[in-house]
């Protein structure tokens, strides 16, 4: 997994993975394939869960001059 | 003998007089009635005292309008008097009007209300889905004001990981529009890294005329226009405003706005562990059906039953204890009879061959007396998780 993966890409690839258990019938190669893959991505979201710091930029104004 | 001088003279020093007053120092306050527009450039009324019997015709370009005047409404007024030479007629040169009083507010809202509507402003075809997960939120409220914590402690309270971009606005008083639309103007303006995902515009509850800014024709069409998706967020949950209606989406107050903004980590931690259990039991179901298809897929079947021991015995250990290696290590052993993991002695007879894997290697087991001495007992315990 890429360190540039958002959260949002690989919840929805976990989703995407998911799905594919329920419908596909494929074989075991690919399902085990799918399958670890489907676990990192968890593992991944997991972590980026863990992070709970917001980070706030104050906006340099171009329009007054106050402050 | 007494000068003589022509009419547009004296006319000029009657002006001269009126220039005198120190109009640019008081507000004329009175109520409108005549209100006219002619050639859709020139508005013509007259502003009329409530107690006295006076009254002040009051002539402006229609470019000085910014905020829909009628008849009957109670206005302040600010101009300078002359005489215009041509008719010969006192009038108020009018430099701004605007609307006073709850009750004059609440009609000059409903008829920009009235004119955004009609203009498809509040449709809610053209209402864009904000991202499920923004990364970047540009925050547009004032840093003194309430509705900031409370944005800023519901956003901690739910998701973390996020950079809130704000602009430090007024969001009440004269230099609330120019601020807001300068925000707006700013955050659009961005490149695609620097630029927000999602636009939240908010502010605490109060009266129309706190308002004013929320209710603003100019801003209401800068939310419209923008092309980050907007979140609305005034005051209480009663209060409107007209930005309320343009808004991508329409929060209830500061904190809802939030919530809208960002997910919730402890359901999303639950919607990730519910996904990895539906596909490591559809996974499961099906390796059940092909047993005999050897050793990786019963290495699978290793991952999940540490993945659900796991998960069961603590959240954070979860997936860090996936690999069966990291089993192996804590102690415990994969028994085999050939391909297959024994779970059940009573698949074992008498003198099988077993191999048992252990973190280190493996050995070569007999089984005696059709029982088996090493590890049964945590595959057994697993396989009862399911």
């Amino acid at each position: 997994m890429t360190k540039k993966q958002t959260f949002a890409e690989a919840f929805a690839e976990l989703e995407a993975i998911t799905t594919w258990f329920e419908q596909a019938d494929a074989d075991l190669d690919e399902g085990l394939k799918k399958f670890e893959r489907g676990l990192a991505l968890a593992t991944f979201c997991k972590d980026k869960l863990a992070e709970v710091e917001v980070k706030v930029d104050l906006l340099k104004k171009k329009f007054t001059e106050e402050e | 003998m007494q000068p003589v001088i022509s009419v547009a003279d004296y006319l000029e020093l009657v002006n001269a007089a009126l220039r005198t007053i120190p109009s640019e120092n008081v507000v004329i306050e009175g109520e409108v009635a005549g209100f006219k527009v002619s050639h859709d450039t020139w508005v013509t009324f007259d502003l009329k005292d409530e107690k006295a019997d006076a009254l002040l015709p009051c002539f402006l370009h229609v470019s000085k309008l910014t905020v829909p005047i009628e008849s009957g409404m109670r206005v302040h007024v600010a101009g300078y008097a002359r005489v215009k030479e041509q008719w010969g007629k006192f009038s108020l040169n009018v430099t701004s009007v605007v609307p006073t009083g709850e009750g004059a507010l609440a009609k000059a809202y409903q008829l920009v209300k009235v004119k955004l509507d009609a203009e498809g402003l509040f449709n809610v075809l053209r209402k864009r889905a904000i991202p499920r997960f923004p990364e970047r939120i540009g925050l547009i409220t004032s840093k003194e004001a309430a509705a900031y914590g409370d944005f800023m402690r519901i956003l901690q309270n739910r998701w973390g990981g996020v950079t809130v971009v704000h602009a430090s606005v007024h969001v009440q008083g004269q230099l609330a529009v120019p601020e807001i639309l300068a925000a707006f103007a700013q955050f659009n303006a961005m490149s695609a890294g620097e630029r927000p995902d999602v636009l939240v515009l908010t502010r605490g509850g109060g009266s129309l005329e706190d308002l004013h800014a929320f209710n603003d024709e100019q801003v209401a069409r800068a939310v419209f226009s923008s092309h980050i998706p907007v979140v609305v967020g005034v005051g209480h949950e009663r209060d409107e405003s007209l930005c309320d209606f343009v808004a991508d989406v329409r929060a209830s107050t500061p904190s809802n706005a939030a919530e809208r903004v960002v997910p919730d980590r402890g359901e999303m931690l639950r919607s990730i562990t519910f996904s990895a259990e539906r596909m490591a039991s559809t996974f499961m179901h099906r390796i059940d059906r092909h047993r005999d298809r050897g050793e990786r897929a019963m290495r699978a079947i290793d991952r999940f039953f540490s993945d659900i021991a796991a998960k069961l015995a603590s959240a954070e250990r979860f997936l860090a204890s996936v690999d069966p290696a990291n089993v192996l290590g804590r102690g415990y052993a994969i028994v085999r009879k050939g391909d297959v993991v024994v779970k059940d002695p009573a698949t074992l007879a008498h003198g099988d061959a077993l191999r048992v894997q252990l973190a280190r290697g493996t050995i070569d087991a007999d089984v005696r007396n059709g029982r088996v001495k090493s590890e049964k007992r945590k595959v057994e315990g697993q396989t009862s998780l399911l």
